[in-house]
C-alpha cells in the first residue's frame, strides 16, 4: 500500500550535535540518521562537524573518521570499500549509492546519510534485506541444466556469451530495489529491479534449459508489471548497470513468446 | 525493545529526478484527463436539455476560471500524449541510457508547455 507519511514510531527527530575539536577551518556538517535499538527511542538524526583537511574523498571516508575520531557508536556496514562486496549501500545526499565509491564533493551543501529508504532499520544505517535476499531465492538463481552431462564443460558461444555482460556485475548491494518507489509500496509482492535484473540474467543464459519456466514465473502483474519505468534503479545503480532495461526486455520477451 | 522497528525514511528523502518527475506527473495527468473527459461529457449532454445551458457553458467557459479549466486540461492531455509517446518506444527497448531518458523526459516536459502554447495560439487563430 502507498503510504507516504512516516509511521509515528519511525519519525525523525533532531539528535545530538558534535561541534569540531581539532580547530579546522574547511569544516562541513554530516547529518546522520542514528536508530539504536537498546533505547526504544524514535530515529533522530545526528550532525558532526568533520574537519575535511584530514578527510580522503569519499562518503565512507567520512563515516569511519566519525567512527574513528568523533562517535565510535555510529553503525554502519561496510567491507571491501571499492565498489565490489555491496555492504557500504545507503542513501547519501538524496541518493542511493556506495558509500566507497560516492565521493563527498559531488554533494552540495550538508551532508545527509540515510540507510537504504523503505527499509526495517536494524540499527543506525543498517537495514534489513532479508525480504529482498529471499525474493532472489525465489527466482533460484544457478544454473539448471538437465539433459547435459555434467561433467562436461558446457560451451557457450561468444556472441551468447555478451547477453550476460550488464546483467552478472551485479553485487546485490539493494541500491536499485530501495531507490524504486513501486518497491516501496509493493515490496512483498514486486521483484524489484535487483531481483529481475538477476531473473534476466538466468533467463538470456543460453546454456539454461528453464527459459520457459523462468519467464512463466516472472509474469505477474505484482512480480514483474510493477515497474513503471521511473529510472531510479538505474541512475542510482553503483555499477552503472541497466535494469530498467533488463525489465523492459522481460516484458517484451513475455509480449512475443509463447508460453 | 517497547518501540517497534521504525522504517527508513523513502520518498521524504529522496531526490527527484527528470525520469521520476514525468512518471508521477504521467499518472496524475492520467487521473485529471478521466475525470475530464466525464466533465466535459456531463457538459455537453447538458446541451441536449435546452439553449439555456449553453448560456451557462458559454458563460463558465470564458470566465477566468474556465480559461484556466481549458489551458490546464489541454496542458495535461499534451503531456500525457507526450509522455505515452515515450512509454511506447520504452516498451519498444530503446531509450533506457540516462543520458537518453533525461533528454526524452526534457522533450516531454517543454513539449507539453509549447503544444499547450500552440493550441491556444490556434484557437485564437493566430496562425
Amino acid at each position: 500500500m502507498v503510504q507516504i507519511n512516516l509511521s509515528d514510531n519511525s519519525k525523525v527527530s533532531k539528535g545530538k550535535y558534535f561541534t569540531d575539536k581539532t580547530g579546522s577551518k574547511n569544516l562541513r556538517k554530516v547529518n546522520v540518521y542514528r536508530w539504536d535499538p537498546s533505547t526504544g527511542e524514535n530515529p533522530r538524526i545526528d550532525t558532526y562537524e568533520v574537519d575535511m583537511d584530514n578527510c580522503p574523498s569519499k562518503v565512507l571516508d567520512i563515516l569511519n573518521k566519525i567512527k574513528n575520531e568523533i562517535d565510535p557508536t555510529l553503525t554502519y556496514r561496510r567491507s571491501c570499500a571499492h565498489g565490489v562486496c555491496g555492504s557500504c549501500a545507503m542513501n547519501m545526499g538524496g541518493k542511493n549509492g556506495l558509500a566507497c565509491t560516492t565521493p563527498h564533493a559531488g554533494i552540495k551543501g550538508d551532508i545527509d546519510i540515510y540507510p537504504l529508504p523503505h527499509l526495517k532499520v536494524k540499527k543506525d544505517l543498517i537495514g534489513d534485506l532479508d525480504g529482498l535476499y529471499k525474493q532472489y531465492q525465489s527466482i533460484e538463481p544457478w544454473l539448471k541444466s538437465n539433459s547435459k552431462s555434467e561433467t562436461k564443460e558446457i560451451i557457450q558461444s561468444k556472441e551468447d556469451r555478451a547477453k550476460l555482460d550488464g546483467a552478472y556485475e551485479c553485487i546485490m548491494c539493494a541500491c536499485c530495489s530501495t531507490s524504486c518507489p513501486s518497491y516501496w509500496w509493493n515490496g512483498d509482492k514486486y521483484l524489484g529491479p535487483a531481483v529481475l535484473l538477476q531473473a534476466y540474467r538466468w533467463i538470456v543464459d543460453s546454456r539454461d534449459e528453464e527459459r520457459q519456466a523462468r519467464l512463466k514465473k516472472v509474469a505477474d502483474e505484482l512480480k514483474l508489471y510493477r515497474c513503471h519505468t521511473i529510472l531510479n534503479c538505474t541512475s542510482a545503480c553503483p555499477k552503472g548497470l541497466n535494469p530498467a532495461k533488463a525489465i523492459a526486455e522481460i516484458k517484451k520477451m513475455l509480449a512475443t513468446a509463447n508460453i | 525493545m517497547e518501540n517497534k522497528t521504525p522504517l527508513s525514511p523513502h520518498i521524504q528523502i529522496y531526490k527527484w529526478h527528470i525520469s521520476s518527475l514525468v512518471s508521477i506527473s504521467h499518472r496524475i495527468t492520467g487521473i485529471i484527463n478521466i475525470i475530464v473527459i466525464t466533465f466535459i461529457c456531463l457538459l455537453a449532454s447538458l446541451l441536449v436539455f435546452g439553449e439555456n445551458n449553453y448560456e451557462f457553458l458559454n458563460s463558465f467557459l470564458s470566465s477566468l476560471i474556465g480559461k484556466f479549466f481549458i489551458l490546464g486540461v489541454t496542458w495535461s492531455f499534451s503531456f500525457q500524449i507526450l509522455s505515452e509517446i515515450r512509454h511506447l518506444i520504452m516498451d519498444l527497448g530503446y531509450g533506457f541510457q540516462l543520458r537518453t531518458t533525461k533528454i526524452t523526459g526534457l522533450i516531454v516536459i517543454l513539449g507539453s508547455i509549447i503544444l499547450t502554447i500552440a493550441f491556444y495560439l490556434i484557437g485564437k487563430n493566430f496562425f
